[in-house]
């Protein structure tokens, strides 16, 4: 062992031995000893990952689309309210839209799975009759909910639950419907719905939330499974559409979704990339212990 | 050494003569139990002591001489002591008072020199069972014939009075009595056709049932042919004794007031006016619930529904009572006859016919309470839906789950519905548990009161203001002389219990009806819509 000449911090000559970070010897050092290997197990920034703009606004426009889906809905409450849309009409146009989104959402499907179609098939077509019987034996007796209470109450709440729904998406996984964003959009659209003039407003109001809050989601998590770009431009053209849909009612809202919607998919990403040179996470030995659960070891 | 020496109060004044007692062994202590008079044989006086202890099982002896020297009894010292050589002690006691004075003066002789041990705390136990034990001695008076003449604290007189004896003699043909009748009672009650299912859980729940059992319990104590093994069971029966002839007494009083001046008739007369009345109020009320009340926004439809549910309810109520007011005269006039047994039997009666009468309150409290509490539950899991959480029953707790998308559409659904409804229930449950509750706090009055009668002990009471030595907490000492060069003379006198103690101690037992939870688990309770039974009955102790 080759004998090394230690200085301490008063550069005074230490002793000869080497110190050592261990606790069970007793060393000629002091107790508040500081080695010049001090520090040297600190790691800066180590998992961090690099954004770039153009992909994160990419992500971004996700959240844009759902924002400007919500915007669709309310347009549609609204024309609905005023008397513009008919009942029928919109029931009919949301039957054509599901059925497609359905047939396009098992064209994706089967590169992957196929198997049991009859089956899931039968299950899927249960899962809507139900909806549909239970929307339309509840209309009556939903439409009554809300006749005593004031329409600020029930706008305020409205708002509230849409923002609730914005706020708990399940942006990285739309597929398995996050409880309570779906739960907060029914209740406001429950609420929106209430308002309405007759009972059959009411159920086809509810059925187009079901096909905008529960079924869309869906269909995007195949599409951007399966095709990245088209899922992209999809996302641009509804947000168009909303601002647009959201321009013919009210020309301010429309100027307000712009915004937000620039804010969210152009200003934000870059917000975040520019801050991530701020960033400073130190990482060291005195981190808690993380167990990575290895289980090839069980493998072999 | 500190000789403590217990001396009756009575044989201050006694003539000179002997001490009779017992020395408690272990203390300086000595017991006088009485004073033997002069002239006496000293052989007979030994025969007699003898006789005396092996009857008592108490071992007594002379324990020395008492001089109170009259005029022309001069010379008495020497002849005092004396008398010490004549009966072999080991300690001889002389205790001489002079006429005019308070004080004793008190001599002790010691044979020999024994040692004696520490005093303990038993010493006023033992010295109040020699005196309890020692009853043959106290047989013999000063005015009997005999050879020997004593005073003991029994010679003025014992207590007793004619009242007490002749009801004694009068209370074994009574006691056959009473048990026979009770045999009758008991083996029709359990005749097989009064222990089907419905007859007996009426019987639970109405109060008279309840009363009646509780009564015949209390005759069969009283009247069981032994007689009280101890302090505690002589008390409980004189107790019960007494509250039973008070009870009788105020139940005639109340029969006299009914059946005078056609009281009955009246009664009979205000009853249907006034449940015609209360369903009106009922009617009114329930209109305006209807309506808006306060200001509070209910559902319509809900609300036109559950109003004109407990409108129905209210009419057929109503014909109920018109069909049965004829009778109503009839039922009032034998009821009345039961306060004869006693005032709480009617009480109770009383308190059976406002729970009959607003049964309608107690069927509309009920429904209310159950679709309240319904939809506090239902309201309850489908926000735990909300959230994506569930109950976890194995765990009792709240886990997080993964819904369906039907499942989750549907609960989001009720969850409005029900959301928006609550105000109404919420509105007709707090109606009618605010009723429910007054009818629950009048008859909870009228238990307190049956209670109460039932329980306090009117004769321990009496006892405490009239003979108050007999129930006793401790003793206490008066100092009488201190004088130096005498003996300190103290007057024990008995310390009588406190009356909240003999109140506490020597209640009867009842099926006390108190509440049954604490303020915030009853609130808690009417917040999440429990039925409430505020009162619980416990069941009769069996000793």
């Amino acid at each position: 062992m080759s004998v090394v000449r230690v200085m301490g911090p008063d550069s005074a000559p230490g002793p000869a031995v080497p110190w050592r970070k261990v606790l069970w010897e007793r060393q000629p050092f002091p107790d508040n000893y500081v080695d010049q290997r001090f520090l040297e197990e600190l790691r800066r920034n180590e998992g961090i990952r690099q954004y770039r703009y153009w992909a994160v606004v990419k992500e971004a426009g996700f959240v844009g689309q759902q924002l400007s889906c919500v915007a669709i809905f309310i347009t549609l409450w609204l024309y609905m309210e005023q008397g513009l849309l008919s009942p029928e009409r919109l029931l009919l146009t949301s039957l054509v839209c599901a059925l497609l989104g359905y047939g396009l959402h098992q064209a994706l499907t089967s590169q992957m799975e196929s198997g049991c179609e009859l089956r899931t098939r039968l299950a899927d077509l249960q899962s809507a009759t139900i909806f549909l019987s239970f929307t339309f034996g509840f209309s009556p007796v939903l439409k009554t909910l809300t006749e005593s209470v004031s329409t600020d109450t029930v706008y305020a709440m409205s708002a509230v639950m849409l923002l609730a729904h914005l706020v708990s998406f399940p942006y990285a996984h739309p597929s398995t419907p996050g409880s309570l964003s779906l739960n907060a959009a029914l209740f406001a659209s429950v609420c929106l719905a209430s308002r309405l003039p007759g009972a059959l407003h009411t159920f086809a109001m509810l059925s187009c939330a079901l096909l905008v809050f529960a079924m869309w989601p869906c269909l995007l998590q195949r599409l951007r499974e399966n095709a990245p770009s088209q899922f992209t431009g999809l996302c641009v053209g509804v947000c168009i559409g909303g601002v647009g849909g959201l321009g013919s009612q009210s020309p301010g809202g429309a100027v307000l979704l712009a915004l937000a919607l620039g804010s969210v998919t152009l200003l934000c990403p870059l917000l975040l990339v520019m801050l991530q040179r701020h960033k400073d996470n130190i990482q060291g030995p005195w981190d808690e212990a993380e167990i990575h659960e290895d289980i090839s070891h069980f493998l072999h | 050494m500190v000789l403590k020496i217990f001396f009756p109060q009575c044989c201050n004044r006694a003539d000179s003569g002997l001490l009779v007692g017992r020395w408690i062994s272990g203390h300086d202590s000595a017991v006088v139990l009485a004073v033997i008079h002069y002239p006496f044989i000293p052989g007979q006086v030994k025969q007699y002591v003898q006789q005396v202890s092996a009857k008592s099982g108490v071992e007594l002896s002379v324990l020395g001489s008492w001089s109170l020297p009259k005029e022309g009894q001069e010379g008495m010292e020497s002849f005092l002591r004396d008398l010490s050589t004549i009966f072999p002690q080991q300690r001889w006691l002389q205790i001489h008072r002079e006429i005019g004075k308070t004080g004793f003066t008190c001599e002790v002789l010691n044979r020999d020199q024994s040692k004696t041990t520490f005093a303990n705390m038993l010493l006023l136990v033992q010295m109040f069972q020699t005196v309890a034990t020692s009853q043959p001695l106290f047989f013999m008076d000063r005015y009997d014939d005999g050879p020997l003449k004593s005073t003991h604290w029994q010679s003025e007189g014992r207590e007793a009075s004619i009242i007490v004896e002749l009801l004694k003699q009068a209370s074994v043909p009574l006691c056959l009595l009473i048990s026979w009748l009770l045999s009758i009672w008991t083996w029709i009650c359990n005749i097989r056709i009064f222990s089907l299912y419905p007859l007996r859980w009426l019987s639970s729940k109405l109060s008279t049932c309840v009363q009646l059992s509780y009564k015949t319990e209390h005759m069969r104590t009283l009247s069981s042919a032994k007689p009280a093994a101890g302090h505690t069971q002589f008390m409980r029966k004189a107790n019960i004794l007494v509250s039973f002839l008070v009870d009788v007494a105020l139940g005639m009083l109340l029969i006299s007031w009914l059946y005078r001046d056609n009281h009955i008739a009246m009664l009979a007369n205000t009853l249907v006016p006034a449940a015609d009345h209360v369903a009106k109020e009922l009617d009114e009320l329930l209109q305006w619930l209807m309506g808006a009340p306060a200001g509070l926004k209910m559902n319509r439809a809900l609300d036109q529904v559950l109003g004109r549910f407990f409108l129905y309810h209210i009419h057929l109520w109503i014909s109920y009572i018109h069909l049965m007011s004829p009778f109503i005269e009839g039922i009032l006039w034998y009821g009345g006859l039961s306060a004869c047994l006693g005032l709480t039997f009617a009480l109770s009666l009383l308190s059976d016919m406002v729970a009959l009468l607003t049964f309608h309150i107690y069927c509309f409290y009920v429904y209310g309470a159950r679709l309240y509490c319904l939809k506090i539950y239902g309201l309850s899991s489908l926000w735990r839906l909300f959230r994506g959480k569930k109950w976890n029953v194995l765990r009792q707790r709240v886990d997080s789950c993964s819904y369906d998308l039907d499942q989750l559409f549907i609960g989001t659904l009720l969850f409005t519905v029900l959301l928006f409804l609550l105000p109404t229930t919420a509105l007709y449950y707090l109606v009618f548990t605010l009723l429910r509750l007054v009818v629950v706090l009048f008859q909870g009055v009228l238990h307190l009161s049956v209670d109460f009668i039932n329980s306090f002990p009117l004769f321990a009471v009496g006892l405490r203001i009239f003979r108050p030595y007999r129930l006793a907490e401790g003793v206490k000492f008066r100092v009488l002389c201190e004088e130096p060069g005498t003996a300190l003379h103290l007057l024990m006198e008995i310390n009588p219990l406190k009356f909240s103690t003999v109140v506490q101690m020597y209640r009867t037992p009842t099926y006390s009806c108190y509440p049954k939870d604490s303020w915030a688990a009853l609130v808690k309770k009417l917040f999440v819509g429990e039925l409430i039974y505020p009162w619980r009955h416990k069941t009769i102790k069996t000793e």
